[in-house]
């Protein structure tokens, strides 16, 4: 595929899991949460009983595909590679700290564009904050950031993850007692589509991405860095395709799919100086991880076990949020979540100044 | 002058090739690795040039360089342990 022909397929593979996106909805995900990285490894930590937010317990198959659906692909055009050992523990903590901004925003970068959308306006504000991550993150990059190589690992040390999502998928069928589950009528958790209409959304969309690359971080990064648009195209092409559906089904459904205001919005406040923060921690953090959330779950899919090991560190920052109280609900952001988006900046600050300016032998 | 195309295993990687074809005043470029070369997402460097290089190269950065011809790309070195 020529760089014509990889832009092409970009804007298609984002046009595609925009139209899944809304479709979820119509299928029974909460409103403007066709797809959420964060909610939904946030539901699945909830699930397993790792918080206890009832509201918000469920293991989601959207997740489980996205990285079976990356790791069979990668697989089948010989592109997985068990790879590791890049600051594992750093990067655990970048994907705590993500986490950490992504339920103060309610949403990781893939939802921000859902809800830009489905008419939620708060995600302009979320945007400009994430950009200002992106852009603080690349300022380190062009200065020396580096969280050094990884290496070649043991088959199964990349296929561990990919395992694990088929484990989930067992105990989702299975639903034994000890697995949490919202009601129905209990709040965000309770709202799915059917199993296997999530599952194939999930593969079909971690397929996609393990194709074309998108990523909502890398998308503006790009930019920033070498004036290359094609990964943003794909940004934009999830947002167009979500858009458009949802015009479509509000004009034929009795639904609201697409609502443009400030207030009132599903499964979001209208905070915008925390709204920006959170999305800025976001962009920060994950710039430096190289990735978004929806990236870092691909990227397992292909063996990255650091990437798996960041997946850890988001899955571990959703369950703190829910068990100390710093994750925001419609009634806007709480004190210690606003407390935590503070230390959460400082310390990717501090993770990126020490593996920018205090890196061991380095050389410029 | 052949064009060639090396990629890293950090963005600085590719930073600091940049600055070598530079100061051997090879047009060289930073942009994203193409989809054909990897399944990452990380920086290559693209230049007018020679390989091996005139100069030692950051030891330990570099993931592989490839000759481009037309569409395609032609492995001339890759790092062990890939």
């Amino acid at each position: 595929m020529n760089l014509k022909g990889e832009k092409t397929g970009i804007i298609l593979a984002g046009l595609v899991i925009g139209v899944i996106a809304s479709l979820l909805v119509l299928f029974g995900n909460p409103a403007n949460m066709g797809f959420c990285i964060a909610c939904f490894l946030r539901d699945t930590a909830g699930a397993l009983g790792l918080h206890r937010a009832a509201a918000v317990q469920y293991i989601r198959p959207e997740i489980i595909g996205i990285v079976l659906g990356s790791f069979i692909l990668a697989l089948g055009k010989g592109e997985f590679k068990a790879k590791g050992g890049s600051a594992p523990m750093t990067r655990f903590v970048l994907g705590f700290c993500a986490m950490v901004g992504c339920l103060m925003f309610l949403g990781c970068p893939f939802r921000m564009i859902v809800r830009l959308g489905g008419g939620d306006l708060n995600a302009i504000l979320g945007l400009i904050g994430f950009a200002a991550g992106i852009l603080t993150g690349v300022f380190f990059l062009n200065k020396g950031y580096s969280l050094k190589r990884s290496y070649q690992l043991p088959v199964l040390e990349g296929a561990i993850l990919p395992a694990v999502q088929v484990v989930l998928l067992v105990l989702l069928i299975a639903a034994p007692a000890f697995i949490f589950f919202t009601e129905p009528d209990g709040g965000p958790g309770g709202k799915h589509a059917a199993l296997i209409i999530s599952l194939i959304a999930g593969l079909v969309v971690g397929a996609l991405a393990q194709r074309t690359r998108l990523c909502m971080v890398g998308g503006i990064r790009d930019v920033v860095l070498f004036k290359e648009f094609r990964l943003l195209t794909g940004f934009a092409a999830i947002l167009v395709g979500c858009l458009v559906c949802n015009l479509i089904l509000t004009a034929v459904t009795p639904g609201t799919y697409f609502k443009a205001a400030f207030a009132g919005q599903a499964v979001a406040h209208t905070d915008g100086l925390w709204n920006a923060l959170g999305m800025y921690l976001v962009g920060f953090a994950c710039v430096l991880l190289g990735g978004c959330p929806l990236r870092q779950l691909v990227l397992s899919g292909e063996g990255n076990a650091d990437s798996a090991v960041a997946v850890l560190g988001l899955i571990t920052g959703a369950a703190f949020c829910h068990n100390f109280g710093l994750a925001s609900s419609a009634d806007g952001p709480t004190a210690n979540g606003k407390v935590a988006v503070l230390l959460g900046i400082a310390v990717v600050a501090v993770i990126a100044c020490a593996n920018t300016f205090f890196q061991e032998g380095k050389k410029n | 002058m052949a064009v060639y195309i090396a990629t890293f295993y950090a963005h600085f990687g590719a930073v600091r090739f940049k600055r070598l074809c530079d100061g051997w005043h090879w047009p060289a470029r930073m942009m994203p690795v193409p989809r054909r070369l990897s399944s990452s997402c990380g920086t290559c460097v693209r230049w007018e040039g020679e390989w091996p290089t005139p100069g030692p190269v950051p030891e330990g950065e570099m993931e592989q360089v490839v000759l481009v011809d037309g569409d395609t790309y032609q492995p001339v070195w890759v790092a062990e342990e890939c």
